[in-house]
């Protein structure tokens, strides 16, 4: 018999709104050198609106990072050994992708505008550098929580895509949001909000595979019980189910068929973020520590 | 590990354990740990519905892994192991990060953000000289906002005496020795009782043994 199911509670909003950034960061500068590289002329607001979006939340999502460190005087050291951990290897991963998306602002919005405007070739390699560096920032999220192996919740196969394709549906609509508020062309706006349904369909498919996944050994499965029945069931079911993937669908849908207009854009967006949110923070609180085995008994662990 | 350096091991009677706690409270008393922070915490299993219940306590310290999960994720090379297989944090090097906690499959890292105490007034009322002492004991060996755990009494050991929970089980349930000396007594309880480790699926060969219950 198990006694007293409970969750870890050492990582919890500071981390969840961390990985959040992380994601939004990294999703919208990947989409705004996409839209560079690939788009026209039309889609420079949107591409410029994408990488003026990934510095800054990076740089605040490590600050908290940093902020919920026991000992913040000593985060440095976090970069020192890359052989470790993920999170050795994230610090140096986020550090570059903060320095190239620097670059990137300051040489081509502000306030150097000018610079790379008219090197096309260098913008180039710096896009595909960046963007490079954009997928990792995205998906080392995942690989991190994954690295926790007594936590079987986090040690899902499907996470880190799962985290991947929120990032890139998160990003993307903080995209949409800068868009819709600076008067980006509607058409550029059209497009992004066609991906964005592809998108949503596919989090909801993986979180569909992640939840099915959780019910092979005792920890995960208490995990789901708590995710889709227990304490943590309001914030996912509503927050990020209804949310964060429902709402923002049928606002985007109707967006793209019938209604046009800034309105349902924006809330859709705003929705899209929260839900991403919220995702990270259920994911974290969702996570219980396996049993300790002993016989015929199995302990709760009750102190993490 | 070469087998001629000694590599310390516990050997957990559940046979012999009755519950008391004694264990838990020396340890507390030997690391001056604050409220709520137990390296040698007893955890209550129950199985079975009544009539046929049963109870089973099941201490726990630091399992000393040989391949210790808490080692491989540390980023800042805080965690270290010495020859004789005990981990220890260095809290010059630790940021904090919480990491050790969560891939730690015993539970056995803590963390404490400010010294806290039992005593109810603790805000109005200044504390007294003991409390005083713990907490400076504490804040010479861990810290604030560091991770922190069980080091098997390594000071002791060293000194040639036994570890505080070891010494003060009142049901003889707690054994030390040397895991690479086939002969030494704990040795022969494992190979005897058939002890077995806490979780050996995740691969870190813990140092501590258990004897099964009745």
């Amino acid at each position: 018999m198990l006694v007293y199911p409970k969750a870890q509670t050492k990582w919890l909003w500071i981390i969840a709104a961390y990985l959040f950034l992380a994601g939004v960061g990294g999703g919208a500068y990947l989409l705004g050198v996409a839209a560079d590289l690939i788009g026209g002329e039309q889609w420079t607001f949107l591409s410029k609106a994408g990488i003026i979006l990934g510095f800054p939340c990076v740089a605040i999502g490590a600050a908290l990072l940093i902020f919920d460190l026991g000992t913040p005087k000593n985060f440095w050291r976090a970069a020192m050994k890359p052989g470790t951990s993920w999170m050795a290897r994230g610090v140096i991963i986020l550090s570059i992708f903060m320095i190239l998306g620097v670059i990137h602002i300051a040489f081509w919005i502000w306030p150097f505008p000018n610079v790379l405007e008219g090197a096309e070739g260098a913008r180039q390699i710096l896009s595909i550098v960046g963007a490079v560096f954009a997928l990792a920032v995205m998906i080392y999220t995942g690989l991190l929580l994954e690295a926790s192996r007594p936590i079987a919740f986090w040690g899902a196969a499907i996470l880190p895509e799962l985290f991947l394709v929120s990032a890139l549906s998160t990003g993307l609509m903080g995209v949409v949001l800068i868009g819709s508020i600076g008067g980006a062309a509607k058409t550029t706006i059209l497009t992004f909000e066609k991906i964005y349904i592809l998108l949503n369909v596919f989090e909801l498919i993986a979180l569909g595979f992640f939840m099915q996944a959780t019910h092979r050994v005792t920890e995960s499965r208490i995990s789901a019980e708590l995710v889709l029945r227990g304490a943590v069931a309001p914030l996912f079911w509503f927050g990020v189910v209804i949310v964060g993937l429902i709402v923002p669908l049928v606002l985007v849908i109707l967006d793209v068929t019938i209604l046009g207009g800034t309105v349902a854009p924006i809330a859709a967006s705003i929705c899209a973020l929260i839900g991403g949110l919220f995702l990270r923070e259920v994911i974290l609180a969702g996570g219980v520590h396996a049993p300790l085995k002993a016989g015929r008994f199995e302990y709760m662990l009750t102190n993490v | 590990m070469s087998t001629n350096v000694i590599r310390y091991g516990f050997v957990i009677d559940l046979k012999r354990c009755y519950g008391c706690y004694s264990c838990t409270a020396a340890c507390k008393a030997a690391n001056h740990t604050p409220k709520g922070i137990d390296f040698a915490k007893c955890i209550q299993g129950e199985i079975g519905t009544y009539p046929s219940a049963l109870r089973q306590m099941l201490p726990t310290l630091c399992m000393q892994c040989e391949d210790p999960e808490c080692l491989t994720v540390c980023p800042t090379g805080a965690t270290q192991q010495d020859e004789n297989g005990i981990v220890t944090v260095d809290k010059n090097l630790c940021m904090g990060c919480k990491y050790c906690m969560q891939a730690c499959p015993y539970g056995q890292r803590h963390t404490v953000d400010e010294w806290s105490t039992y005593f109810p007034d603790a805000e109005t009322r200044e504390m007294d000289p003991y409390q005083l002492y713990a907490k400076s004991k504490w804040e010479e060996k861990y810290g604030y906002g560091m991770a922190a755990k069980c080091d098997f009494c390594i000071v002791r050991l060293r000194e040639g005496k036994e570890p505080a929970c070891v010494e003060a089980c009142p049901a003889k349930a707690r054994h030390i020795g040397d895991l690479n000396d086939p002969e030494s007594e704990i040795s022969i309880l494992i190979r005897r009782e058939r002890g077995f480790q806490l979780n050996p699926e995740l691969g870190t060969n813990p140092c501590v043994y258990y004897l099964p219950p009745r």
